[in-house]
């Protein structure tokens, strides 16, 4: 089913004009580096602050209401850049299971860091000082680490894997 | 120019070849290898901009750039230690290829002066950051590091990406 779409999409018009530009998949790819390393670099300095890893530095309410817009900002980057890629290589992402893997994690990442960050607004004392933060914290932390570790393995592999479902 | 006998002995290895997936044994080594130089490359490039958009004063204008420095630059080094292990490992399995090959010479480059634009910036401006720690917008020599820093952090990343079209 999935791949009668995805060849579908491959036929069209858009997706062959665009396949003929050799330089849009590159450039795409490198400015989805770019927008992820945004995304990771501030979710991993949030998670490690609620850790208490490198805990030098401002309160995690701070921290969290500086560098949440920016993973927004940088997941909007992330799925144009995205799309434009599945829209030039519809098959190939289509057919490997990892990359429906990928985007279940992207939704459930992203409604938990929504939670994460109401949370943190409305008990931003209790959660700033490590003595009376909740365990949750500690858990959503773990979760978030392991999660965006995850979302970025399967996208690098995704280029690898895909031949196999061929 | 040939490529230098020190990265073909390296080439040699059996580390290398490990990596190289010569065998069906480590087939995946090559890929995880490289998926771990995506994360720390990550790590280093988000790090370095939130520093670098700080320079140009247009980030977190209310947070002393010294204070910046101090909580990011850690995690900076760390992943970039991290980045160059692993792309070293990516390097030495096909050390002659990419001796050879344009854009990862371009990128090479790219990151000596990146790394002459740190050296430049912190034993020069940065030196006297408690004078201008909120000043906005900040000195023109920090503004200018900030602005080659992105502009050369972004060329590595482009750089690295293309490389992998190329060999």
């Amino acid at each position: 089913m999935f791949r009668a779409t995805a060849e579908q999409i491959a036929a069209s018009g858009l997706s062959n004009s665009l396949q003929n530009v050799l330089w849009v998949v590159p450039v795409s790819q490198s400015t989805h580096i770019v927008a992820l390393s945004v995304l990771f670099a501030s979710a991993m300095l949030i998670n490690l602050r609620l850790l208490g890893v490198g805990a030098r530095g401002r309160p995690v309410s701070q921290l969290a209401e500086l560098l949440v817009p920016w993973m927004w900002r940088a997941l909007v980057v992330l799925l144009l850049t995205g799309a434009l890629q599945t829209l030039i290589e519809p098959v190939r992402q289509f057919i490997t299971p990892i990359f429906w893997g990928k985007m279940a994690l992207i939704v459930v990442l992203a409604l938990l860091t929504r939670w994460f960050a109401a949370t943190l607004r409305a008990n931003a004392p209790q959660w700033d000082a490590a003595q009376t933060r909740p365990a949750i914290a500690r858990v959503f932390a773990v979760v978030s680490t392991i999660g965006w570790v995850t979302v970025i393995a399967f996208g690098r592999l995704i280029g690898y894997v895909w031949a196999y479902y061929l | 120019m040939a490529t230098p006998a020190f990265l073909l002995s390296l080439q040699a290895t059996s580390l290398a070849e490990f990596i190289r997936g010569d065998s069906a044994r480590s087939a995946w080594a090559f890929p995880i290898v490289e998926t771990a130089h995506v994360l720390a490359l990550a790590t280093v490039y988000g790090t370095i901009m939130m520093v670098d958009l700080r320079m140009l004063g247009l980030t977190s204008r209310q947070t002393r750039v010294s204070r910046l420095t101090d909580e990011l630059l850690p995690w900076t080094w760390t992943a970039f230690v991290l980045a160059a292990l692993s792309g070293s490992l990516l390097y030495m399995s096909k050390a002659d290829t990419y001796w050879h090959n344009p854009q990862a010479q371009a990128k090479f480059i790219c990151i000596a002066l990146a790394g002459v634009n740190m050296f430049v910036y912190h034993f020069g401006v940065h030196r006297r950051v408690a004078e201008w720690d909120l000043s906005l917008p900040p000195p023109v020599a920090a503004r200018l590091a900030g602005g080659l820093s992105i502009a050369l952090w972004t060329a590595i990343v482009f750089l690295g990406r293309w490389i992998g079209f190329t060999t």
